[in-house]
């Protein structure tokens, strides 16, 4: 019996640190469709960056005899926030202002192409293979009986958790205390009207774009250091998640993008605890489907009321 | 970084040779497989064996008089690109291929070279089915994994004696159909397979899945697939605490798995082809290898030599690329190869392949172990 929810424990951990990181990236997802209702599909990208600069500023630090474990945590953190955030800056220059005001497909089609170049300049410059890296934070507790069913929470999943916590809190100040946060609430209600209002909209967007890649870079971070291994290629599947999970939890809601990536995580995790880790795919996207036939506007998010 | 600059290179050079030596009468032969991608480093192997074969051939005066000539095409072990890359090859007029790597890759490809009148020879794809439909043209010079699964199984039957048995595949043609094997024939010998389940291949975290090994009790594991997913796995589990006997294909065996599991891959068996670089008598092909820098101890590195070896000798021996004339004296003739007197049976796969176990180590290299 004690087994039993041992192990239920253990698969809800392992569920929860996986849901925090898709819930993490999926904010960049509904930050940018709340205020622009446009689909940033190179998101997931500028989250694959994120590790891919993680690695190199330790790997750099490491070259210059530099250890200590804070030091390095927090340079990482600095760095990789700073180069996603001029990533997503530039991007949104490039490839998405533009084609702003003409119809949202070509804003998509745009962000298809960025995410497709974004992939393949890194593939280019940093080679195809699997980058590795060895775990900087090891250790955790651990409990019950060794010789049954020992659940273990390691020092790692900690982290991930109480940094997502923490960025999120964060978040939610910045948006609801703030003054940039106030102009950002304008323009989702309505951009025009905002333009109008003397807030000059296309800050507001460049600064949703710079928010959301910092964030992406956070998630880059902890999961790079979490798993040690990244490749050009996780961007897409990690997106892919993300995108579901702000789906999940209603597109353009921030609370919702965090509920959706908790219960897209754990919903994984006991699938592939109670059934078979092949089914666990299949199972969560068709939630995701019963929760758009039941609530196509999802769980959090708000009917959309077409405007006149 | 440094490999794809030297793949750019590589094919800038091949491409400069294309333009300098197209006056000489010469005979194409296509490489493929994957250049870019996940398991590139498989890709190199097979070509490095392949341009070492036709470099040497070319020194001792060619085929009849003709050079040949190295043409590498990438299909990043996709099965879209390498139907692609098929057809790319057919209208490039080239009648001879290496390739390709992945089995999912070369059964699409192979329908199109039959097709077409293109003779191929896969040095490294291990999936039964690719011979199993009566194609005269379609050759491989590796094992099947109809051979090293059951090899597989009886190691751990008559070596290891595992209670609780999980076997994990990636749900991919070359993984699931090794593990499928491997659970027969356990199931046969009486072994207790507690788990049978599929990974999605990319993924990054498989701590559902272990924490359900753990609960299982299980003291061993076959993992069918390739390193980038075990190497995960290895390393997860022992985070968690999850120690297990592990043991993967040749999918896995390369220093890859070493970098991305680190101490984690200590121990691991991998059921690898012999280790043709440490028969005496191809020393001085091993000599030719580190000469040029290149690694000759990968799996396909030999296999992809004597591909082109059997290539050129039967054209040889019928007179010109004449494919069809080629498959016939293949199937009728024993090649002696680096990688021993090989022979081909009716339906294009050798006669005889033996593969070895060898335990990995943390610091990359490998031992057999008896």
């Amino acid at each position: 019996m004690l087994e039993q929810l041992l192990y239920f424990v253990q698969q809800l951990l392992n569920g929860l640190t996986i849901g925090s990181t898709y819930a993490l990236i999926a904010i960049g997802y509904t930050m940018v469709y709340g205020i622009i209702g446009m689909i940033n599909f190179a998101h997931g990208e500028i989250y694959m960056i994120g590790t891919y600069v993680t690695f190199i500023v330790i790997a750099g630090l490491a070259y210059m005899g530099l250890e200590s474990l804070p030091l390095v945590f927090t340079a990482a953190l600095l760095v990789s926030m700073a180069v996603a955030a001029s990533y997503g800056f530039a991007i949104e220059r490039v490839a998405y202002r533009p084609l702003r005001g003409q119809t949202r497909l070509l804003a998509l089609i745009s962000a298809i192409g960025m995410s497709i170049f974004l992939q393949n300049f890194v593939r280019l410059s940093q080679g195809s293979r699997d980058i590795a890296m060895p775990s900087l934070i090891t250790g955790g507790w651990t409990f019950g009986d060794p010789s049954s069913f020992e659940a273990s929470l390691s020092y790692m999943q900690v982290i991930i958790w109480v940094v997502t916590l923490v960025t999120m809190a964060a978040l939610t100040l910045f948006i609801t205390r703030s003054k940039w946060g106030r102009a950002c609430r304008a323009c989702s209600q309505d951009l025009g009207m905002t333009n109008l209002l003397g807030i000059n909209a296309n800050n507001v967007i460049a600064l949703t774009f710079v928010v959301g890649a910092a964030l992406a870079a956070v998630a880059g971070l902890l999961l790079g250091l979490y798993y040690g291994v990244v490749n050009p290629y996780v961007g897409f599947i990690a997106g892919l998640k993300a995108f579901t999970a702000a789906v999940l939890g209603g597109i353009g809601s921030i609370p919702g993008a965090m509920l959706g990536g908790l219960l897209l995580g754990v919903t994984e995790a006991m699938t592939s605890a109670y059934f078979s880790s092949e089914y666990k795919d299949v199972v969560a996207f068709s939630l995701l489907v019963l929760v758009l036939l039941f609530r196509p506007w999802g769980l959090l998010g708000k009917p959309e009321v077409e405007k006149i | 970084m440094t490999t794809i600059k030297k793949h750019l290179i590589g094919l800038s050079v091949s491409a400069m040779m294309l333009g300098a030596a197209s006056a000489q009468a010469e005979i194409k032969i296509a490489l493929a497989g994957p250049v870019t991608g996940p398991v590139a480093q498989y890709g190199d192997m097979q070509f490095i064996g392949a341009k070492m074969a036709i470099e040497q051939i070319n020194k001792a005066g060619g085929v009849n008089g003709e050079q040949l000539e190295a043409v590498v095409y990438d299909d990043a072990c996709d099965p879209k690109q390498a139907t692609a890359v098929a057809n790319k090859v057919v209208n490039d007029g080239i009648q001879l291929v290496v390739g390709h790597l992945c089995s999912s890759s070369t059964e699409p490809a192979s329908d199109i070279y039959e097709d077409e009148g293109v003779l191929m020879i896969t040095a490294a794809s291990t999936s039964p089915t690719i011979t199993e439909k009566g194609y005269q043209l379609v050759f491989r010079t590796i094992g099947l994994d109809s051979l090293q699964g059951p090899f597989a199984a009886k190691h751990v039957v008559d070596a290891i004696k595992p209670q609780r048995v999980a076997v994990i595949h990636d749900k991919q043609q070359y993984g699931e159909g090794l593990a499928t094997s491997v659970k027969s024939e356990l199931d046969k010998a009486g072994v207790n397979v507690v788990m049978f389940e599929g990974v999605t291949s990319g993924d990054k975290d498989f701590s559902a899945l272990i924490g359900k090994l753990k609960k299982e009790n299980v003291d061993f594991v076959y993992y069918g697939g390739y390193h980038p997913e075990l190497g995960l796995i290895l390393r997860q589990s022992r985070e968690k605490g999850f120690n297990a006997k592990f043991m993967g294909p040749e999918g896995v065996g390369n220093p890859d798995i070493t970098a991305i599991a680190g101490e984690a891959s200590e121990g691991l068996l991998v059921t690898l082809p012999n280790s043709f670089d440490q028969d005496p008598k191809n020393a001085d092909l091993v000599a030719a290898f580190k000469a040029k820098n290149e690694d000759p101890s990968g799996a396909f590195v030999f296999p992809a030599y004597s591909a082109v070896q059997i290539m050129a000798d039967s054209i040889k021996a019928v007179g010109s690329v004449d494919t069809d004339a080629m498959a016939k004296h293949m199937r009728a003739t024993t090649f002696s190869t680096p990688t021993g007197d090989l022979a081909f049976d009716a339906k294009g796969d050798l006669k005889e392949f033996s593969f070895v176990v060898y335990e990995w180590h943390a610091d990359g290299s490998k031992t057999a172990v008896k």
